[in-house]
């Protein structure tokens, strides 16, 4: 314990001695004096004392700390922290192990009793020290806007901290392996940055793909709606024609050409309907199998936008993500029928339904996972080599 | 010095051996003894593998094989090492720290509680001659300074055996002889000192064994005494004649000596003004004066004669078979190794 607090304690004066450090932190402090510049009153959102005036946007509509969390978790966290913040974190952490290690250094500690295991997952944990400091601050002066400016005391809040941090672990793992097997900052640095955006390009690539098959789905639904709606208003009329005793096409006389059955003798349309149905709900087949595929390949990577997407969970629910979408309030989602498109408010809201579905097992459980495997291979690696 | 029961050593290698990358032979098989109490010398050319060794006993680097043991634990003991100090070649502290934070973080490292880190570093930074700067950050210290500080690090555990690695690398003749007196120190409170180093003035100064690695092996190992054995002797040097004869020097005064002198069952040699006489004893010698003396001769000096480390260390390194100075660096498969000696 004597060691593990010893290696804290320096990775906190490292940090401290660390210019970026103070520059990121600083820049921190600014966001949030932004954000609480802010505000919403009932003509629209207000920026220090001028007022937007926004029809859709203000406390007649949405309650004002909804706002303000909504900022929080989907400006602040997602942007700031987990972009900005985390490349300038990258930046400044990715020197830790290659110093670490540099000769001259690693012999000094290695002669100490301390087993190698330990020291290089402590050393690893003290990293994160960066990160945890700098999300700590910001939420705490977020949680103080919220309740300041808001009027909601949002505790909530502070699981940001173990998101981000838990966030930040995943690229911090591969840097610091990366620096263990380069022995360069640079390098570890660049391939971490290149593999953070292969994760994000298959986050965006799931993300597309469950757009599109919700997309699809949406389609097939509306699409046998309006089948359905069809063949009830031909079996109308079959039943009319009977009642009058006019003959049936396809029953009491053979069917017209380019009709299937007697619905469609009767009802010109539902031909076209049912072949839109069937490509429908083939297209629905092929992305679901494809947004399977892209599943099973997420659950082998670190899930870096749904581990900060959890905060959203967390803090705001459907409903009240709805409030921001003004299409989504305005529309009658369930019974329009044409052809839905990306646009479509409501694939945006089954597909954030979709990606809420997926358990916070799944999305932390198997990104550990990964990380557990990489930092196990460091492990081993400096268990077993010779400096 | 007894190096019988394995109680009495600090360092006792039966058979180490490191081999990178399965064809360059660092050590091959390391025989060494080291007594508790004394301060003892690594030395060899560069690439013998002397670091090698150092990081191994260390466990910085990991043996292809390890037999022996330190301070009676078996090699790569890691609590072992609660009760050794390390100073290594080239070391670099963080240098955002102080002085004495550095002292405080390697202290706690090593498993020293906080009261005791506190008394101890300000104790080492006085004996150390670095108090003032304690409390100065590392990156304004010099070479010198921050090779004390080293020491002083390598002290903080307050351990039984402290292994030093070119202590006074960088350091000026000041520094030196403070490091020097500083070990003095150290051994005389019972501590066991395994110093590595090129220079070797330095450690005839202070050691009591040495060990000479040539090649990855132990070429020659003991006291001084024990290394020179057999190859101390006399040395007479007359002055010149004030009129010598021409073509006659001071050889010919000592050319018909030499009958005698081998017939008493000595060794002689002659160099220029100087005669040599293969022994230590001084009683032996006092025939000859007499009849330099007789002969006329004025002598210049009469000195017992030892060879110096850098003697033993240049025959340490000369191919006995060519007379060449041995390729310097590590075995490797292509390049042919050194005859192990007794085997």
């Amino acid at each position: 314990m004597r060691q593990t607090l010893a290696l804290f304690l320096d990775a906190y004066r490292e940090l401290n001695a660390k210019k970026l450090f103070w520059i990121t932190m600083f820049i921190s402090l600014i966001v949030v004096a932004v954000y609480a510049m802010f505000g919403l009153n009932d003509r629209g959102l207000t920026f220090l004392w001028w007022t937007f005036d926004l029809p859709l946007l203000n406390t007649k509509t949405i309650p004002a700390d909804k706002l303000y969390k909504f900022m929080f978790a989907n400006i602040g966290i997602p942007i700031w922290l987990t972009w900005a913040a985390t490349i300038l974190a990258l930046i400044s952490t990715a020197s830790i192990i290659p110093d670490f290690i540099a000769g001259g250094a690693i012999e000094l500690t290695l002669s100490k009793p301390i087993g190698r295991a330990r020291l290089f997952l402590t050393k690893f944990i003290t990293g994160l020290l960066f990160v945890g400091l700098q999300v700590a601050v910001f939420t705490t002066a977020c949680f103080l806007v919220i309740g300041i400016r808001g009027g909601s005391w949002e505790f909530r809040l502070f699981l940001a901290i173990p998101i981000v941090l838990v966030f930040f672990s995943y690229l911090f793992s591969v840097c610091a392996v990366l620096g263990l097997a380069t022995r360069s900052t640079i390098a570890s640095l660049l391939i971490t940055i290149l593999v953070w955006l292969v994760f994000w390009g298959v986050n965006t690539t799931d993300g597309i793909f469950i757009l599109q098959r919700e997309r699809t789905r949406l389609n097939l639904e509306r699409t046998t709606r309006t089948v359905e709606r069809g063949e009830t208003l031909a079996r109308r009329q079959i039943e009319k024609a009977r009642a009058d005793g006019t003959p049936v096409p396809g029953i009491d006389t053979p069917l017209p050409a380019g009709a299937a059955d007697e619905l469609e003798a009767f009802n010109a349309l539902l031909h076209g309907a049912r072949a839109d149905r069937a490509k429908a709900a083939q297209s629905a087949a092929t992305w679901q199998r494809w947004s399977g595929y892209m599943y099973a390949a997420k659950t082998v990577l670190p899930k870096t936008d749904e581990t900060i997407r959890l905060l959203n969970r967390y803090l705001l629910t459907a409903e009240d993500l709805a409030l921001f979408n003004p299409d989504g309030r305005r529309r009658d989602r369930d019974n329009a029928d044409e052809r839905a498109d990306f646009g479509d408010p409501e694939v945006a809201r089954r597909a954030e339904l979709a990606v809420r579905d997926r358990s916070v097992l799944w999305v932390l459980g198997t990104s550990l996972l990964f990380e557990a495997f990489v930092l196990a291979l460091g492990t081993i690696m400096f268990v077993r080599r010779d400096f | 010095m007894s190096l019988t029961g394995a109680a009495d050593l600090a360092i006792d290698l039966r058979d180490v051996a490191k081999t990178y990358a399965g064809k360059v032979h660092a050590l091959r098989g390391i025989q060494m003894r080291v007594a508790r109490g004394e301060i003892f010398g690594l030395l060899g050319p560069n690439g013998a593998g002397k670091s090698t060794l150092v990081k191994i006993l260390m466990t910085v680097i990991r043996p292809s094989r390890a037999e022996g043991t330190m301070l009676g634990h078996a090699l790569g003991d890691k609590a072992t090492l609660a009760r050794v100090g390390y100073l290594p070649e080239h070391h670099r502290f963080p240098d955002y720290l102080t002085g004495a934070q550095v002292l405080d973080f390697y202290g706690a490292m090593a498993n020293v509680p906080r009261p005791a880190r506190r008394t101890r570093s300000a104790e080492l930074l006085e004996l150390v001659g670095m108090a003032q700067w304690s409390g100065k950050r590392i990156r304004s210290y010099s070479k010198g300074m921050r090779q004390r500080l080293g020491i002083a690090q390598a002290l903080m555990n307050d351990p039984d055996l402290i292994v030093l690695d070119e202590p006074t690398d960088g350091v000026d003749p000041v520094g030196r002889r403070d490091i020097r007196n500083i070990l003095q120190h150290i051994k005389d409170r019972g501590k066991t000192v395994f110093l590595n180093s090129h220079l070797l003035s330095e450690l005839e100064m202070v050691c009591d064994r040495v060990a000479i690695l040539v090649q990855g092996l132990v070429s020659s190992q003991g006291t001084l005494d024990e290394l020179t054995k057999g190859r101390q002797r006399y040395e007479i040097e007359i002055a010149p004649a004030p009129a010598p004869a021409p073509g006659a020097g001071p050889e010919d005064t000592y050319r018909p000596l030499l009958p005698a002198i081998q017939a008493a069952g000595l060794a002689a040699e002659i160099e220029g003004p100087v005669l040599r006489i293969g022994t230590t004893d001084p009683h032996a010698i006092q025939p000859v004066l007499d009849d330099l003396r007789r002969a006329g001769a004025v002598l210049k000096s009469v000195r017992p004669h030892r060879p110096s480390l850098e003697d033993l260390f240049m025959q340490a390194v000369t191919d006995p078979t060519t007379g060449e100075i041995l390729t310097p660096g590590a075995a490797s498969d292509k390049k042919p190794a050194r005859k192990e000696p007794g085997r």
